[in-house]
């Protein structure tokens, strides 16, 4: 199939693609880990990390798509051979899964900056309460539904009008309100104090082996790296574009945002709170929920003695919030409809296909809290082992004639040198065998029952749909190389 | 002391990282732009 729109220009792809790597987790899941592993003695191998796995992943991703120009099954069939596009299509469904339940996610964003512009928010006798009132209520479909077809009216506008559009208001939006945040956080009384605890280090948590694994983990799911989304979207970069230069912006670009929003929380939380900050701030609740849900809307009330200064902030932190999320769900969604459409399908079709699936099979994640962190967890994990599936499509291929050929080739403003190849046939391995590792084994530790797969959060679970999906693809493998074929890929 | 040292080593690191990023870019653009296509 001839790719006929592209991003119109670098500036272009490289917000969509910010658009993708910045999320909630940025804003609500980085704090709640700096605070748990340590602040400064966190931020060390989380810029490691950044470096040694988010990067190298995300140059693989960009170029794997501008490459082949298909969507991940055909991406990994084409780069690793025939037999392994199974591989594609398991980063394809874990992308997809997160898909269904991060527009549930999506629709608290709206539905909590909702109730802050209205003031319902402040109007709450006590948070835990508003927050469990909600997401035990009708509401979370509905807003399910809504950002759901906020996202797909994005996708059906296509990649220019629609993706790219979209992209370069939202984000820029996002970045002007996460600034004006910082701006209004750093200049509270006692600020200082949350800066200095972010960037001080403590010896005991960076000789912690929990810390850096953690630290890997957030760079693994915070930044998009070996999810299959940049890959999809840099089936529309133009040829002349460059590879290495983008991919090290974006990794770059998403991590400078998750500092600016640590920064906002945690100088916000110090000077605001009475003498629990760190208990505050390390609070997890459901699928991370605590934090943001339930604390920050109180802090929001104390941020000044007017009603009208308080509700602009707490609007603005959820506006942020929505926008980030939605940027999000939009790749997401495009991933998934990209793949049906190099079945052969047209974007309208494959776009009404995501919208009916995206709904229908989020509902038990937006009416079931323990459904819902059970897919966070079975599919946030897969993520790495997707991540793995990229790294192994290189290797099978040939890093040193990829990093030539493709990264190298034609368009590449900066030349990647032969160090790359040792992070990809190396240290990219490593960190997957030793994360994987880490987080299935740590499930056997927290659940007796570790094998049964009908468990919340567990070893077993998370086998047993790993296991399930896998084997339904390797025998699907020929049928989608057949489809992919015919339809001149 | 090492709180600065950790602020300098993680901003410098991260911000640092994408002012040089941003900066290449818009070099590289105008270099595209100026060259007969």
């Amino acid at each position: 199939m001839e790719q006929k729109e592209f991003f119109t220009s670098r500036w272009g792809l490289i917000i969509s693609t910010l658009g993708i790597a910045i999320g909630t987790g940025n804003i609500w899941r980085f704090s709640r880990v700096v605070a748990q592993n340590g602040g400064g003695s966190f931020l060390i191998p989380w810029v490691i990390f950044l470096l040694i796995w988010s990067i190298p992943l995300i140059i693989a991703e960009f170029a794997i798509g501008k490459s082949t120009r298909l969507s991940p099954i055909g991406a990994i069939g084409k780069t690793a051979g025939k037999n392994f596009a199974w591989m594609g299509a398991f980063i394809a469904f874990v992308s997809t899964a997160i898909m269904f339940y991060y527009s549930i996610v999506t629709g608290w964003c709206i539905r909590y900056f909702v109730s802050a512009v209205s003031g319902d928010l402040f109007n709450a006798s006590s948070h835990l309460i508003y927050w469990q009132e909600f997401s035990t209520s009708g509401f979370p479909v509905l807003y399910h539904l809504i950002a759901i077809l906020i996202g797909g009216f994005v996708i059906y506008k296509g990649v220019v009008k629609g993706i790219e559009k979209a992209n370069r208001f939202l984000v820029s939006s996002l970045l002007i309100i996460l600034i004006i945040l910082l701006l209004r956080a750093v200049t509270l009384p006692d600020a200082i104090e949350g800066i200095k605890y972010l960037f001080t280090p403590k010896l005991e948590f960076i000789l912690d082996y929990k810390v850096w694994l953690n630290a890997l983990t957030q760079n693994a799911w915070d930044t998009g790296a070996g999810w299959g989304l940049i890959m999809t979207y840099a089936i529309y970069m133009k040829k002349k574009e460059d590879i290495a230069l983008n991919a090290a912006l974006i990794g770059f670009g998403n991590n400078s945002v998750s500092l600016i929003a640590g920064i906002t929380i945690f100088s916000t939380v110090f000077a605001l709170s009475s003498n629990d900050a760190m208990i505050q701030i390390s609070q997890s609740g459901p699928a991370n929920t605590g934090l943001t849900f339930i604390y920050l809307p109180l802090l929001f009330t104390k941020m000044s003695d007017s009603i009208l200064i308080n509700t602009i902030f707490a609007s603005l932190f959820f506006l942020a919030l929505s926008f980030a999320a939605l940027t999000s769900l939009f790749s997401m969604m495009e991933l998934a409809t990209r793949t049906i459409i190099d079945f052969g399908l047209s974007r309208r079709k494959s776009i009404i296909i995501v919208g009916v699936a995206g709904f229908t099979f989020g509902l038990p994640s937006a009416l079931n809290m323990d459904f819902f962190i059970n897919q966070d967890w079975v599919w946030g994990v897969g993520l790495i082992l997707s991540g793995a599936f990229i790294a192994f499509a290189i290797i099978k291929y040939g890093v040193d004639k990829f990093r030539k050929d493709v990264i190298n080739g034609f368009g590449s403003d900066i030349k990647i040198g032969k160090w790359y190849n040792l992070l990809i046939t190396l240290l990219i391995p490593i960190q997957v065998v030793v994360l994987l590792s880490w987080w299935l084994i740590s499930s056997t530790t927290w659940d007796p029952e570790w094998w049964n797969p009908f468990h919340t959060e567990n070893l077993g679970t998370c086998l047993a749909q790993w296991l399930l999906v896998i084997s339904l693809f390797v025998l699907l493998n020929k049928t989608f190389i057949k489809h992919l074929l015919k339809n001149g890929n | 002391m090492e709180t600065v040292l950790t602020f300098l080593f993680v901003t410098g690191i991260v911000w640092g990282g994408v002012t040089v990023f941003i900066l290449k870019a818009i070099k590289f653009e105008k270099k595209k732009r100026e060259e007969p296509q």
